[in-house]
């Protein structure tokens, strides 16, 4: 059993939304359904001034609001960890938009059922079941920590995907050394992706 | 796995998919997508090249059944090591690009086009063009092109071919003076080894927003590091999550920063005599000329203080040589300023005074595998004046294309084909280029769909967009690169420009010259290495073993094969055999400021405008706004998200802004990629302005560019 999740290392983000596209298209989303969101914030007055970029999407709690007020158990969490939305029993009532804190959370334009990042659960599933190979339906690569869309395409390796359980993965030992932290861990929702800001 | 499970959703857009494709090529790509997925096509790959930028990214390109599903960078490529950014994603879109041209089409007397035979094409286009040669000889005929492997062997050949020496590229809106200035120092322009760096000094150059993905992972590992990066831009642009500190330089004034840097290193003894007395020539003469240019001089022209130019440039040497001004591309010195080429022979020439030339984290040539020479009847190169010669600086390979159109209506240049290329739109003032190349009694335009320019054309071409046929293999960094076909035509009948210009010749009487497949070809320009075909299909990428020689000095490919302190060159064209100051052309007034321009990461100039994923990201952000300073902003009584005129005697544009701290007061930003006017763009039409839009006229004796910045506007407001 694994806890799989994310670090964004913010400070590497250019802002160049090449994640937001290659999720799109990885999840066959339309031009303006996207499962990730970037913020930008500006800071300071010219000439010293800085902006941070926050790449932010489904942050797969642990404990998910959004499961607790699904009517219908739509929403699910896998032995894994990913919180997933089973499509076909989904009503699209929207409580999960409103519940969730990280605005993460998306109508499909032309469905009506509300969906989110699913950290490509279908490829890491696949490789790590196969110890290592590569899975030719998915278009996965073989290394299973490479293969979420977003972490996969990232041009400056802002993003590190892996089990957050195994104490010798490169996510284990990033959130140490770069000291990542959670996104409003206050709430109590026990998030998943950590990040460097 | 996924691809089989044909759930609700998937379902419901499949029916929606499978009416739409009825009518192919106004279908969008998510649709063909779903269609596919929906139907549990098989998952496939081939490896081939982006073609959204010049960078030329190696990419596997998934597909599911016949149809285009994702990308991903090939690890070995490298430019893309494994990544590909927005663009390179946005643009597998393109094959299926709404509104693309179909057909060969001629403009007839109403101005209106009207579809014809590629037959009937090549008869009427080789017979025009064997006719002006005949009446005027060859040179006055230019092909122009944004340069691909493909379309440049193919092109020049046919120049070769009819005996014309009018080659030119798109760069005197790109880096034709970054180019010069290093041609005339260093005999080429090195990249930096951004990795091993300790100290990365950007000027105008932003890896955030000028992607090429190899230099941004480079540039997060020198981070990781502990290297220094600082920016010197008037804007802080999005490098700056990985630098240290930005230095918010007035526009314009790099070059005087550069020369009071390199002052001190000389006035100081900081600079590397070992490397200048081994690998230079005319030290002696540029140390003289540097001696008015203080720090105290240049705090007044840049706005910096001399404390903190003396710091960089004492805390450059002190690294030295693994300290490296980073040698650009567009942004502060190459195609902006009157003195742009100057800049960028400053900054060739600080570099040298750190000794860091091939050196672990400085400026260095990387080696690229050999190509080899297709046999049989070969045309050599014209040994005709070229239409430009009076730009005696400007490397021949990229020549000065924005005088084409002041070419054509002197009557010097005649006929032009353009291929993969918007001059109109991107190369300076369109009203301009529309009057110039209106003077063209031949205008041929090869593209996909009906760009600006290809609106102004007697023949448009239709061209198969670049992962419907196969390319030409290059060779880049260590590597052959093959852009290989990933999917069948969408439209029968557009044609490779190796194509085009095959059968244009034989039409001509040149046939002899263009005996050969591109197979064939391919063949026997990997034949030096022993590559087969199959190998190059199979990989795409293939690297070879070749040595950078770290730490030697190569011999440089300049007239001396050493590093030019003073140019002989220069002095023969009438310039200044060393570095000096020369003043913007133009400059702000309280009321003025200065319109400067800079790409977006998710746009490759208006290259990419029409890509609907791309446009959805300019929706988002706002990303077609000009940005104005904060203060500025009040001076002018603007909010942001107002709407304003930006105005001059050029031309007058309304857009709405965003108020920023990001920007040098004097200066207003806008970005690159919009203000696309061909009605035949469904996406891209309409949104945003060009800074072109309010260039004027201009060519810069030196470095043969536009100066994109030597521009002043005024903004007032319309309405909030």
């Amino acid at each position: 059993m694994a806890r799989y999740g994310m670090l964004i290392d913010t400070t590497k983000c250019a802002e160049c939304y090449s994640c937001r596209v290659a999720c799109q298209h990885q999840n066959h989303l339309a031009k303006d359904e996207t499962w990730i969101k970037l913020n930008t914030i500006e800071k300071g007055t010219f000439p010293n001034v800085s902006f941070q970029v926050l790449p932010v999407q489904c942050q797969h709690c642990e404990n998910p609001p959004c499961k607790e007020v699904c009517p219908t158990g739509a929403t699910y969490q896998t032995e894994d960890g990913f919180v997933l939305v089973d499509e076909d029993r989904c009503i699209g009532c929207k409580y999960c938009m409103v519940a969730c804190p990280y605005d993460a959370r998306v109508v499909h334009h032309e469905t009506g059922v509300v969906l989110k990042c699913k950290f490509c659960y279908e490829g890491v599933i696949a490789a790590a079941g196969s110890s290592g190979g590569a899975d030719a339906t998915s278009g996965a690569s073989s290394n299973l920590e490479d293969i979420p869309a977003c972490v996969n395409t990232c041009i400056s390796t802002a993003r590190i995907f892996g089990d957050l359980d195994d104490p010798n993965s490169t996510i284990s030992k990033e959130i140490i050394a770069r000291k990542a932290a959670l996104l409003r861990p206050d709430l109590g929702t026990k998030p998943k992706i950590y990040y460097v800001r | 796995m996924l691809n089989n499970k044909l759930n609700r959703r998937t379902f419901l857009k499949a029916s929606a998919a499978t009416t739409a494709l009825a009518t192919i090529g106004t279908v969008e790509f998510k649709a063909f997508q779903e269609r596919a997925q929906a139907f549990g096509e098989a998952a496939s790959n081939v490896p081939s090249v982006c073609d959204g930028c010049s960078n030329k990214c190696g990419i596997n390109v998934y597909k599911l059944g016949e149809h285009i599903w994702k990308i991903q960078g090939l690890a070995d490529h490298p430019s893309s090591k494994g990544k590909v950014c927005a663009r390179g994603h946005g643009l597998v879109t393109f094959p299926y690009l709404e509104n693309r041209v179909t057909q060969p089409l001629k403009k007839v007397s109403n101005g209106e086009f009207e579809p014809i035979s590629w037959e009937q094409a090549y008869k009427e286009i080789g017979s025009k063009l064997n006719e002006i040669i005949k009446k005027n000889g060859p040179n006055v005929v230019a092909y122009n092109e944004n340069p691909r492997p493909t379309g440049t062997f193919y092109g020049k050949r046919f120049l070769d071919a009819i005996g014309s020496p009018n080659y030119f590229t798109h760069h005197s809106a790109c880096s034709n003076g970054r180019d010069t200035g290093f041609k005339h120092t260093l005999g080429g322009v090195p990249s930096a080894d951004v990795e091993n760096s300790k100290y990365i000094l950007f000027i105008g150059r932003s890896y955030g927003d000028g992607i090429k993905p190899s230099s941004v992972q480079e540039l997060a590992t020198a981070k990781d590091r502990r290297a220094k990066v600082v920016i010197v831009d008037p804007r802080l642009n999005n490098t700056a999550p990985f630098a240290d500190e930005w230095v918010a330089i007035r526009p314009g004034t790099d070059l005087a920063l550069v020369l009071a840097m390199s002052n001190v290193l000389v006035t100081g003894n900081l600079y590397d005599k070992d490397f200048v007395e081994k690998y230079s020539i005319g030290f002696e003469e540029y140390a003289n000329a540097l001696e008015e240019y203080t720090p105290e001089w240049a705090s007044k022209i840049t706005g910096i203080s001399a404390e903190k130019i003396t710091e960089i440039a004492r805390d450059m040497a002190a690294l030295k040589p693994n300290a490296v001004i980073e040698p650009s591309w567009r942004g502060a010195f190459g195609a902006t300023y009157s003195n742009g080429a100057e800049a960028a022979r400053a900054v060739a020439l600080f570099n040298a005074l750190l000794g860091n030339i091939q050196q672990s984290g400085g400026p260095v040539f990387k080696a690229k595998p050999e190509l080899g020479t297709i046999g049989g009847p070969t045309p050599q190169p014209s040994t005709l004046e070229r239409v430009d010669a009076e730009f005696k600086l400007v490397p021949t390979n990229h020549g000065v294309s924005a005088v084409l159109p002041e070419k054509a209506k002197q009557g010097k240049i005649k006929a032009a084909i353009f291929n993969h290329t918007n001059p109109v739109r991107n190369y300076s003032n369109p009203e301009y280029m529309t009057e110039g190349l209106n003077a063209l009694e031949l205008m041929v335009v090869i593209d996909v769909q009906l760009s600006e320019t290809a609106l102004l054309a007697d023949y448009v071409l239709p061209e198969a967009s670049y992962l419907e046929r196969d390319h030409v293999i290059s060779s880049d960094v260590g590597s052959y690169v093959f852009a290989q076909k990933a999917i069948e035509k969408i439209h029968p009948e557009t044609k490779g420009s190796d194509e085009i210009f095959t059968e244009l010749a034989k039409e001509m009487g040149l046939g002899k010259y263009f005996d050969f497949a591109l197979e064939e070809l391919n063949e026997a320009i990997l034949a030096p290495a022993n590559l087969s075909m199959k190998q190059m299909r199979d990989s795409g990428t293939i690297t070879l073993a070749l040595s950078n020689k770290i730490g030697t000095v190569p011999t440089l490919k300049t007239p001396s094969g050493k590093v030019e302190f003073s140019s002989d060159a220069y002095k023969k064209a009438g310039f200044s055999p060393v570095v000096k100051w020369i003043e913007p052309s133009v400059k702000p007034s309280g009321e003025s400021v200065r319109l400067i321009t800079g790409k977006q990461g998710y746009h490759s100039q208006t290259f990419t405008a029409d890509i609907p994923e791309l446009m959805a990201i300019t929706e988002v952000t706002n990303g077609e706004r000009l940005w104005i300073n904060t203060r500025k902003a009040e001076l002018f009584g603007v909010k942001d998200g107002d709407l304003v005129e930006v105005y001059n005697d050029v031309s007058t544009k309304q857009v709405r802004v965003k108020v920023t701290e990001r920007l040098h007061p004097e200066a207003v930003y806008v970005p690159s990629g919009y203000g696309r006017f061909s009605e035949h763009l469904k996406t891209a039409y309409g949104v945003g302005f060009s800074y072109l839009d309010l260039l004027p006229y201009q060519v810069d004796p030196i470095g043969g560019t536009i100066m994109a910045h030597e521009n002043i506007v005024k903004v007032r407001k319309v309405r909030s």
